[in-house]
Parts: C-alpha cells; sequence; structure tokens
C-alpha cells in the first residue's frame, strides 16, 4: 500500500473527479484495449458454433443448432475425463519441478560476474525454445530411444536396455524434462530483467551492514524478484488446462493416448480430426470457463497472502 | 571457462561509482570453492545439453544426402560435407525477398506492439486508477477464450485484410502476457522517483517518458525481444491471411515450404504423384532451416543483455 | 435433435451419395442406359453425367497396360522418352482470358510470375495467376477461403478431406456443374480428357451431376504396399516370392532382427497388412447383411499378430515411439527391412536417396498374400484419384468451356509436346536433353518441378523414370504380377457424406488409438476388444443401421 502519491486517490471521490484526474492513464489504454475489441471479441461469435453441429464449409449462420446437446456428451464422456485428469496432474508435476527452475538458473546466472560468459551461456540455452516439438522430440528420441545413442552403447554392452521413450508410467517425468530442456532457458530471461532492476545500493548497503551473501540475497533478491514470480504462478495456476500441445501430439502414438491426452489433444482428435468441430467448440469453451474460474481463485489467493497477484487488491 | 574481460560499452550514464577489482564489487565475499565447483558444473550441464543437440544440427544440416540417409537419422559425426542445402535456400530469389519482408514486419510489429503495450500496462499500472480492474478483467479473458479460426479469419478479411501486411501485424499485436509483465515492473518503479516528478508539475505522460521508461530498459529490452522474436518466427498469419501470394511471404513462411517438401502427402495416394516430389525433403535442408532461424536469435540476445545493465545505473543515479 | 436438423442432414447425405450412385427416378428417364453394362440400375444417374471414355495413347508405352478387371488397369510403363514429342492440341486452347488457380504445394514455392509461368500462359492463350498454397497446411488454408466465399476460379479439393469438409454441400453453391460440358460424348471436344478412365471421374461427382477433374488418376490405385530392402534379403538368399503367409512373414522378423547391430526387421505395416486376414478396409456384405471389419473375428487374429510382432522385438523402437517422418530414412540407412507405405515411393527420387546411402539399394514388394497361406490373396482398390479440381460457379459458360480447353491441354498423355510442355517446360531454359531425356536445369528444378499445373488437370498415372529403369520395370512387373488380386471394396469410390455423429462413430478415433497402441505392443488384444464393444454401442451399431439403411439399400455397393 506504499504507492506513495497515489494517496491522493482516496476511495470517496466521485467518478467525474476520478475520471479527469486519470483520463491520460485512460487514454493510454485505448489502443490496445481496441485491438483486443476487434481482433479477439468481436471473432467470438465463433463460440455459438459449441451450440451447434457445425460445418466450416457451410459457416456458423447455416449450421444446426443443437442447443447443450455437445456439453452433454462431454461430460458422460469418459475420455475426456481421462485428458482433464491428465492434465491437471501434469500441470501439477510441471508446477512443482519446473517452475521454479528457470528462477534458480537465473539467481546462479545473475551471480556470475564475467559478463561475456553469462551473455555467451544465456544465448545459448535459450535457442531451444525456438525448436519446433517434432525436432526436440526426435533429438531425445535419437538420444534415448529404443535405437538411441544411449540404448545402444548399453545393448553393445550387455546391459539391459532403459526405456525412457515410450513408458507410459514415467511420462509425465519425461514431458517435464523435455518442457525443462526447451523452455527453461528461455524463461529465464524475464527474472533477470527482474534482477537488474533491483537497485544495487541496497546490496552495498546491506553489505556496510554485515549481511553475508544469503541474508543479501533472503532480504534483497528475492523481495524484487516477488512480484514478477508472483505474476507467473498466477498465470501458471490459470493455464492449469494447457500444458502444451505439440508436445502431446507428437508422442502419443509413443506413450498411447491414454497417458499422453490433455484436453487440447483431445479437442483436437475427437473435435477437429474427426470433422466434430462442435465438439472442439464445446471442450473448448469448457476449458476457457474453468480457467477464467481458475486465474479468478488463484489471484483471490495471492491476496490472501498479502500479494498483489495480477492487481492490487 | 571464467575469463577477465574489460566492461562492455555502456551508455552515457556516468561509470559505475562503484570500482571493481575484476567485476567484483568491493563489498562483496571472495567465492568460495565449493559454490564455484558447483556453479561451474551446473552451468557446463546447461551448456552441455544444449550444444551437443546444436551439433548435431549443424552436423546434419551440412551432410550429404548419402550421410543422411546412412545415418538413418540424424547424423552425430560427419561423414560427408556439402553446402548445398544452404546453397539451395540462399540462392533462391523468394528466399531473399522474404528475408526484407521480414525484417520489414519484424520492425514496424514490434514498433507498433512496443507502443500499444507500453501505453497500455502504464496505463493499468496504478492502484485504484479508474475502471483499471474491468479495463485488466477485458484483457485477461482474451488469453482464455477465442473464437476460433473461422471467424478471425471473418473479421480480418471483412476489414479488407487478405493479402495484406497490417493482417500479419494487427491481429496479434497486443500480448496480454506482456502487458501484464510491463504492468508488474511498472508497478514497481520507485515511487520516490514518480512523486518527485509529480512533484515538478510533470503530467502522466512525462512521467512515462521521462522517468518509468528510463528506469525499466531490461524489460523493456526483453519485451521488445518477445515481440520480436514473435514477429520474426509467426507464420500462422501469413498462413491464413497471405496464404497464396508466395511474392509477399515473410521468411519462416518460405523456409517452411522447404521443410514440407513432400511431406503430408497421403501415403494412401499411388497416383505416379510426381515423379521426383514424393520425395520428402532431405533432414539436412530441415536442419539447416533451423540453422537460419537460429542465427539471428544468437545475434539479437546481447543487444537485449546490454540493457540489464543500463536500466539500473540510469535508476540509481536519478535516485 | 430438431426435425429441420435432421432434414438437412438427410439431404445433404441424399444429396452427396447420389454423386455416386444417383438414382433419382425423375433423372433416370434421361439416363443412357445404353451405357450401362454394370452395377444395378441405381448407378443410371451417374452413368449420365459420366464422361465418355475414348483411350488415347499417341506413344506407345514399353511395358503396356494390363486389365484386372471393370477400372482395374496397371499403369503403363515408360523407358525411354519420345525425340520429337507430337501435339495432341492445335492452336492455342485459350482466348485470353484471365484466372486464378490456387493449387496445394509440397515443395519449394516457384518464384511468382516465373519464366515458366510466363510460356506456360503463351502457350495456353490466357493469363493464369498461379498462386500454390502450402499443402501442408491447405486443410486450414481452404475452410477460412470458402467461409469467406473468396475461392478462386480454379482450385484443387483434395478427396480425402471428403468425410470431413462436406465438398458435396459447396457443388453446386461454389462450384461449378461440369455436366452440360462434358458429359457423355460432350467431352469428345476435349480429347485429353476423354482418355481419363471414368473410374476417376467419380470421384467428382455430387449429387447425379459431374464437378470435379481428376488429376494424377490411376487404375491401379492402392491403400499401400508392404516394401522390403531386396537387396539385403536377396543377399540373404531370400526372394519375395518366398513369403506366402503370415508365419513367413513372422519368420522373417526372428531372422532379420539384429537389435545389437541397430536392424529391427519391421516398420510399421499394421495398415498395409490387416487386409491379408479377409478383412475389408471398413465394410463387407455377408449374405446381403453389412458387417463392420471390427465385428469380424478375423480382426482380433490380425491384431494378434501385430502384438506378437511387436513384443517379440521385431518392430522397430522408433516406429513404437511413433516416428514415422523418419521411416524412410531407417529404410535406406538399412535399420529397418520391411514396411508399408504407399506405392508413390516407388520412385526415381527414392531409388536415388537408396543408392546414395547404399550402391546396392533396391526396393522391392511382397505380392499380395493371405495371412493363412491358402485364401486367395486381395488388395483393395482405392479411389481412382485423391485429387480433383473445380471451377468457380460465378464462371460464365465461356469462361468455363475456355478452362476446359486449357485442362485439355494439361491432360496430354506421356510423351506429347504438351505434357512436356507442362512437366518440363521449355527446351534449353527449364530443360535440357541427356542421353535423349529431359533433365531438368537449376531454374527448371525451381520453377517447373514445383507441380503447380498437374494438380489442374493431368493425364492417368503412368510409371516413367528416367535414368532409372530398374524402378519402372520393378514397379510395373509388380502391379502386373498383382493385378489378379485387385479388388473393389464396398462403397468403392461413393462420396459418401454422413451425419455429424456417424462420421464420429466412422471415424472410431477411440478404437483406432486402441488397435494402434496394441499392433505397437503396449496394448493387449482383450483391451481392442474392450474398445470395440464400447463403440459398438455408443454408436457403431447405430452406424451400421444408418449405412445399411440409407446406402447399401438405396445405392448398393458401388461394386
Amino acid at each position: 500500500m506504499s504507492s506513495g502519491p497515489m494517496s491522493t486517490g482516496r476511495p470517496r471521490l466521485s467518478r467525474l473527479t476520478r475520471l479527469r484526474r486519470d483520463r491520460s492513464l485512460l487514454l493510454m489504454t485505448v489502443p490496445a484495449v481496441v485491438l483486443l475489441l476487434v481482433f479477439n471479441y468481436a471473432p467470438l461469435f465463433g463460440l455459438v458454433t459449441a451450440f451447434q453441429e457445425y460445418d466450416p464449409l457451410i459457416g456458423v449462420w447455416h449450421s444446426g443448432w443443437v442447443g447443450l446437446e455437445q456439453f452433454g456428451q462431454l461430460l458422460g464422456d469418459p475420455l475426456f475425463w481421462e485428458s482433464t485428469v491428465n492434465t491437471l496432474y501434469l500441470s501439477f508435476v510441471q508446477l512443482v519441478l519446473f517452475f521454479p527452475i528457470p528462477i534458480a538458473l537465473a539467481l546462479l546466472l545473475n551471480s556470475v560476474l564475467s559478463e561475456r560468459l553469462r551473455n555467451f551461456v544465456q544465448s545459448v540455452v535459450y535457442l531451444p525454445h525456438f525448436f519446433s516439438w517434432v525436432l526436440a522430440i526426435t533429438i531425445f528420441q535419437q538420444m534415448l530411444g529404443g535405437a538411441g545413442v544411449l540404448n545402444q552403447f548399453l545393448r553393445g554392452h550387455d546391459i539391459g536396455t532403459w526405456d525412457v521413450m515410450t513408458n507410459p508410467h514415467t511420462f509425465a517425468l519425461l514431458v517435464t524434462s523435455q518442457a525443462i530442456w526447451k523452455e527453461a532457458g528461455w524463461s529465464i530471461i524475464v527474472f533477470l530483467a527482474a534482477l537488474a532492476a533491483i537497485n544495487t545500493d541496497l546490496y552495498e548497503a546491506a553489505a556496510a551492514d554485515g549481511a553475508g551473501r544469503w541474508r543479501r540475497m533472503w532480504h534483497i533478491t528475492l523481495p524484487g524478484l516477488r512480484g514478477v514470480v508472483v505474476l507467473m504462478l498466477v498465470l501458471r495456476l490459470g493455464n492449469a488446462l494447457s500444458v502444451g500441445f505439440e508436445q502431446f501430439l507428437v508422442q502419443r502414438d509413443a506413450v498411447g493416448h491414454d497417458a499422453a491426452d490433455v484436453l487440447d489433444t483431445f479437442s483436437f482428435y475427437y473435435g477437429i480430426a474427426t470433422g466434430n468441430y462442435s465438439y472442439g467448440a464445446a471442450a473448448g469453451l469448457f476449458k476457457s470457463i474453468i480457467s477464467l474460474l481458475l486465474i479468478w481463485g488463484a489471484n483471490k489467493l495471492a491476496h490472501a497472502f498479502g500479494e498483489d497477484g495480477l492487481y492490487r487488491k | 571457462m571464467t575469463m577477465t574481460i574489460e566492461r562492455g560499452p555502456t551508455t552515457s550514464a556516468a561509470p559505475r561509482a562503484v570500482a571493481r577489482r575484476g567485476n567484483r564489487a568491493p563489498w562483496e565475499e571472495p567465492p568460495t570453492t565449493v559454490g564455484q565447483a558447483a556453479k561451474g558444473l551446473t552451468l557446463g550441464t546447461m551448456l552441455a545439453v544444449v550444444v551437443v543437440p546444436l551439433w548435431i544440427i549443424v552436423v546434419t544440416s551440412l551432410s550429404t544426402p548419402g550421410a543422411v540417409n546412412r545415418a538413418g537419422g540424424l547424423v552425430i559425426w560427419p561423414d560427408g560435407l556439402t553446402l548445398e542445402p544452404y546453397r539451395e535456400m540462399l540462392g533462391d530469389p523468394t528466399v531473399r525477398t522474404s528475408l526484407l519482408v521480414s525484417l520489414g514486419i519484424t520492425l514496424v510489429g514490434t514498433l507498433v506492439s512496443m507502443a500499444v503495450s507500453v501505453l497500455c500496462a502504464y496505463g493499468l499500472s496504478r492502484p485504484r486508477s479508474l475502471g483499471h480492474r474491468f479495463l485488466l478483467f477485458l484483457l485477461i479473458v482474451t488469453m482464455f477464450v477465442s473464437g476460433g479460426l473461422i471467424p478471425s479469419f471473418l473479421v480480418v478479411t471483412g476489414l479488407g485484410g487478405y493479402d495484406q501486411w497490417w493482417a500479419l501485424i494487427l491481429p496479434s499485436a497486443v500480448s496480454v502476457f506482456n502487458i501484464l509483465v510491463l504492468r508488474s515492473f511498472y508497478s514497481s518503479t520507485s515511487a520516490d522517483l514518480v512523486d518527485a516528478a509529480r512533484m515538478d508539475g510533470a503530467g502522466e505522460w512525462r512521467i512515462l517518458w521521462s522517468v518509468v521508461l528510463p528506469t525499466s530498459r531490461a524489460v523493456t529490452a526483453v519485451i521488445a525481444l518477445f515481440y520480436a522474436v514473435g514477429y520474426w518466427n509467426s507464420f500462422f498469419n501469413v498462413m491464413l491471411y497471405m496464404p497464396t501470394d508466395s511474392a509477399k511471404w515473410p521468411l519462416q513462411y518460405v523456409l517452411l515450404t522447404f521443410v514440407n517438401r513432400g511431406n503430408g502427402l497421403p501415403g494412401s495416394v499411388n497416383s505416379g504423384f510426381g515423379s521426383t516430389h514424393a520425395q520428402t525433403a532431405p533432414l539436412s535442408l530441415q536442419m539447416a532451416v533451423v540453422v537460419l532461424t537460429l542465427v539471428p536469435l544468437l545475434i539479437v540476445y546481447p543487444f537485449v543483455q546490454k540493457h540489464f545493465r543500463a536500466g539500473v545505473l540510469t535508476g540509481a543515479i536519478k535516485g | 435433435m430438431g426435425n429441420e436438423l435432421s432434414r438437412r442432414h438427410f439431404l445433404g447425405a441424399a444429396a452427396a451419395i447420389a454423386g455416386t450412385a444417383a438414382a433419382t427416378p425423375l433423372l433416370s428417364a434421361c439416363g443412357d442406359g445404353a451405357q450401362q453394362t454394370t452395377g444395378a440400375n441405381s448407378e443410371a444417374g451417374l452413368k449420365a453425367a459420366l464422361p465418355a471414355y475414348v483411350p488415347n495413347t499417341p506413344v506407345k508405352p514399353d511395358i503396356p497396360s494390363v486389365a484386372g478387371g471393370p477400372d482395374v488397369l496397371t499403369d503403363p510403363g515408360f523407358l525411354s522418352y519420345p525425340a520429337n514429342p507430337v501435339a495432341t492440341v492445335s492452336g492455342k486452347p485459350g482466348k485470353g482470358g484471365s484466372y486464378t488457380a490456387v493449387t496445394p504445394l509440397w515443395g519449394t514455392v516457384p518464384t511468382a510470375d516465373n519464366s515458366f509461368y510466363q510460356a506456360m500462359n503463351a502457350a495456353l492463350g490466357v493469363t493464369l495467376a498461379m498462386k500454390p498454397a502450402d499443402g501442408n497446411n491447405y486443410a486450414t488454408i481452404i475452410p477460412t477461403m470458402t467461409a469467406a466465399r473468396k475461392l478462386p476460379d480454379w482450385i484443387q479439393l483434395p478427396s480425402w478431406w471428403n468425410p470431413n469438409f462436406n465438398v458435396g454441400e459447396l457443388a453446386g453453391t461454389q462450384l461449378a456443374d461440369l455436366t452440360p460440358y462434358l458429359a457423355g460424348d460432350k467431352v469428345k471436344k476435349y480429347p485429353n480428357l476423354a482418355a481419363i478412365p471414368s473410374g476417376a471421374w467419380r470421384a467428382g461427382a455430387w449429387g447425379d451431376k459431374l464437378y470435379g477433374i481428376p488429376s494424377f488418376s490411376s487404375g491401379f490405385a492402392v491403400a499401400g504396399v508392404v516394401f522390403h530392402r531386396r537387396d539385403v534379403l536377396e543377399a540373404k538368399g531370400i526372394t519375395a516370392d518366398q513369403v506366402r503367409s503370415a508365419a513367413d512373414l513372422m519368420n522373417l522378423g526372428k531372422e532379420l532382427t539384429n537389435a545389437k547391430a541397430g536392424v529391427w526387421a519391421f516398420d510399421d505395416v499394421w495398415t498395409y497388412m490387416f487386409p491379408s486376414w479377409n478383412l475389408p478396409l471398413k465394410w463387407a456384405v455377408d449374405g446381403g447383411k453389412l458387417v463392420h471389419k471390427y465385428e469380424m473375428p478375423a480382426f482380433l487374429d490380425a491384431m494378434e499378430w501385430h502384438y506378437t510382432l511387436a513384443t517379440s522385438g521385431y518392430l522397430h523402437p522408433d516406429a513404437i515411439a511413433g516416428d514415422n517422418a523418419n521411416a524412410v530414412t531407417r529404410f535406406y540407412a538399412g535399420k529397418t527391412l520391411i514396411g508399408g507405405g504407399g506405392a508413390g515411393a516407388w520412385n526415381l527420387a527414392d531409388h536415388q536417396s537408396g543408392v546414395a546411402a547404399n550402391p546396392n539399394y533396391r526396393r522391392g514388394a511382397f505380392n499380395a498374400l493371405a495371412a493363412d497361406g491358402k485364401s486367395a490373396p486381395r488388395i483393395f482398390l482405392g479411389a481412382s484419384t485423391s485429387e480433383i479440381s473445380y471451377l468457380n460457379a460465378n464462371l460464365k459458360p465461356a469462361q468455363i468451356e475456355e478452362l476446359l480447353a486449357v485442362a485439355n491441354y494439361l491432360a496430354a498423355p506421356y510423351g506429347t509436346a504438351e505434357y512436356t510442355m507442362v512437366n518440363f517446360g521449355v527446351e534449353g531454359q527449364h530443360y535440357t536433353r541427356q542421353n535423349g531425356v529431359p533433365t531438368a536445369t537449376d531454374e527448371g528444378k525451381k520453377d517447373v518441378q514445383a507441380q503447380t499445373f498437374p494438380f489442374l488437370a493431368s493425364p492417368s498415372a503412368v510409371v516413367s523414370n528416367p535414368g532409372g529403369d530398374v524402378v519402372t520395370k520393378d514397379y510395373t512387373s509388380w502391379q502386373i504380377a498383382n493385378v489378379k488380386a485387385l479388388t473393389k471394396p464396398v462403397f468403392w469410390n461413393m462420396n459418401i457424406t454422413m451425419p455429424q455423429w456417424a462420421s464420429t462413430a466412422d471415424a472410431a478415433q477411440a478404437v483406432e488409438d486402441t488397435v494402434k497402441d496394441c499392433y505397437h505392443g503396449k496394448k493387449k488384444v482383450s483391451d481392442v476388444q474392450a474398445a470395440i464393444s464400447t463403440w459398438k454401442s455408443s454408436g457403431g451399431d447405430r452406424l451400421k443401421q444408418w449405412m445399411t439403411d440409407n446406402v447399401l439399400n438405396k445405392y448398393g455397393t458401388g461394386q
């Protein structure tokens, strides 16, 4: 609550006064809001396809109406629930194993003094983000697959093979490792920016007060990161129903659909791929609604912990 | 791997007040051996797991068709090298024009996106400003709800966007994620600085321009990077809004046609279908495309990194 | 479901089905009954719309076609290219009109407005703006175009979409009816189009009328072939004709697999192998009743064999991991020795790629076999073409005639002057003759070989691999050896459009997923059985009833 000058903004001010006071701020949001209204809100009429039997060749206006039938079918579909459970489980694993890693790596990288080394490491490790999942998984398969470098070595030395690419039981760990490998370097960047925004004078003052490196990290670095970490966490929770698409599409055959189907691949296979667009749209709309509830909840949770979340309470 | 270097070029801001021995501030403790070892090991692992695949990609991109087909996949050890895939791609007139197109779209797109996002993020960064919660809600909804492909297409073509450059920029000009990140940084801009500016009678535009932006150069650079690589790599809007106007395609979409060569022909088709093009693109060509995609990213990162230091300096001085 | 909805679906379905069977009594009166030699009288309407077939082979093939039955014909083989191609079209077909054409492109995009396009326009007498679109994303691009009614004058719509995209509903509204121009003897005005066998035209017929112009048609369209590395097998003293049953193949799996050396006998073969258990592709008719392959006990036998193949370790681990993209490279490298695939893989480029890795490389295919080694082997005939182009419904009759004349030029048979122009371009600029064979220059490789025009119209398939005659000989002799085994499946070449629920049941995604897991050794046959019984109760049985009532009983089997 220490935002200083805006304490003039007492809650009791009339709307008109606030409007006069904030008109520049409101004006600044206009371009973005207009773009979103035109390119994101206007196409929302497409959501009606979830209540139709939609055929893209004849269009939204001429497709027949079925009301809530698609949703009824969806909620009674065991495969839908299976993929929902998979999605939530994978989200949880990623939250626990993946989420802290970029933060830790950013701290590590930030502590490297040589700027040239820091630069080099960072510009290399962010490259996998730009690989397609097809390529990423081809590389994994060639290294760790049943006929890959590792297993051919084990075979050559008559040690048993290690099935990691097609084992449905360890699939969650596999996809999380892949995600870390591909995305961690990229996710570091925003934390590095947050670290850069911390005023170095604070460190000097703390050191002068006799605070060691760990205490400085605890009392200066981590609080400096808090805003962006909480933001990422809230968004991650809101996105709990999205864990990726292509990664699962490519590996679906490897571990079987009951391990690999997540909500997005479910919509694809049982919606679009079989021409059942409306079923896919219904699954999508369902996911949207739950996601909005989740992000609302995550934001409340942040507020309960005294954090700002998406906006100040 | 550590090396002693002199500090890179810096901004017009005064050199760091604190003198450093090497790069270490005098108040920092000397490193412990264990700490250094752990750090080295982690960095080494991070690098290795990326450098090895990069090696494989580069070697494959330089391999002859025979080498790739003997390897039966990606090539790990060089076995017959050639520059042919690169020659083929870079010698292609469509690739050359598309490079200019991509540069143009990335430049214009990033400028538009940054202008729109910075303004919006700052406009929403004040707690208790009028309507900011409603507007945030409006923004966030678009992260989770979408009308789908065809409705978007109908809106853009309804506005006359078919085969138009703007259709590659405006529909994806706003990233709500990026706005939220910017906003989070702006909200934590030192209140003292903003106060001081207001005391001097500065309006919001002035505060944004001469206080907030100069003190948040790191995040500005990062978000600009996010937008720029987004535009550089995007091909989806091209596919939708100018799928057949190949003279206007940006680089990534043209490269896609190299990757897709012969791909996606359904196996069920037996029709004497093109005597040469039933052949899928050799892996070497696909990997050459990957390499061409990565090179600009390697070049661009240091320019972003540069701002990580400069932003703090300015902030510190003003404070 | 509301009444209106059901009616729409019924009409849509009926209209689409009628495309292949067409029995509306009103029209059958005008049908050309005399030409009707096969099939039930429900074929009458279609027969009336189909163009007459007038074979035309100006260049005699070195390996002539062999007929195997109605609509079944092997592709002719050519071992040389005529030194002086003859012209089949006199003058320019066009009258100076300007048109736009969109085709899918699985290759690098030709330079816009390149010298080949210009030469073609000069030869055709029209300004045809070629707009190739990325083939891999074509299925996303076209529905957006049709939704916004932005179809070009001439467009290629591959028929493998029909179940998903309901092309039948575009016919007549956005796509032009060609019946008045091509039906029966009218096609004789366009002799090269008349030389395309009628089986191929069926695929572009909807609602009793003709809409599509076929490309790349063949009388020997098969779902796929079980290939092997002929060089490797023969070096071990194994020839294809020794393999006569599923058990023989399983033995090969044991003999050829050497995991330590990185060699596995098999890549995926299920899609191409399962009919060997006397199974249909989907439907069979048994005693006048429709039966789905899932309901047949043999289906589980086929499953069991493939499950054993995988669990015995004869299937390459990358195949089990679903990496199909690199299957062909594994085959070249000799990491797999047997694998299924489309017969289109048997071509010159394949030969060159294989030889680059191993000079002895030779692709071979097993003959059709019955799993038990005793029954008569069968291979099912696929649709005669999967690539069909359509004209825009907004074109005026004179414009349609002009474009059909252009199509006639594009469809000129192998070895003619027009064929040379369409496929090789201008001599000296796009190709040169090397040992008598037209060989593309760099410019030709870039702009001609990208194959844009042939997707608008092309003659029926020939086998020709200049510089790789071994491929031509191997492939044509395999076709000839198997032509008797070629069988029309139930509902052959019928454009069946189903209501949404039925096409979902027809796709049977959940069963097919389990089947795939089973032939990869990850699910047991009993799991497949369970998936099938779920499928039956959740739509499969209803689908069978619908197919019986709306297709079988009304339009017959199409065989």
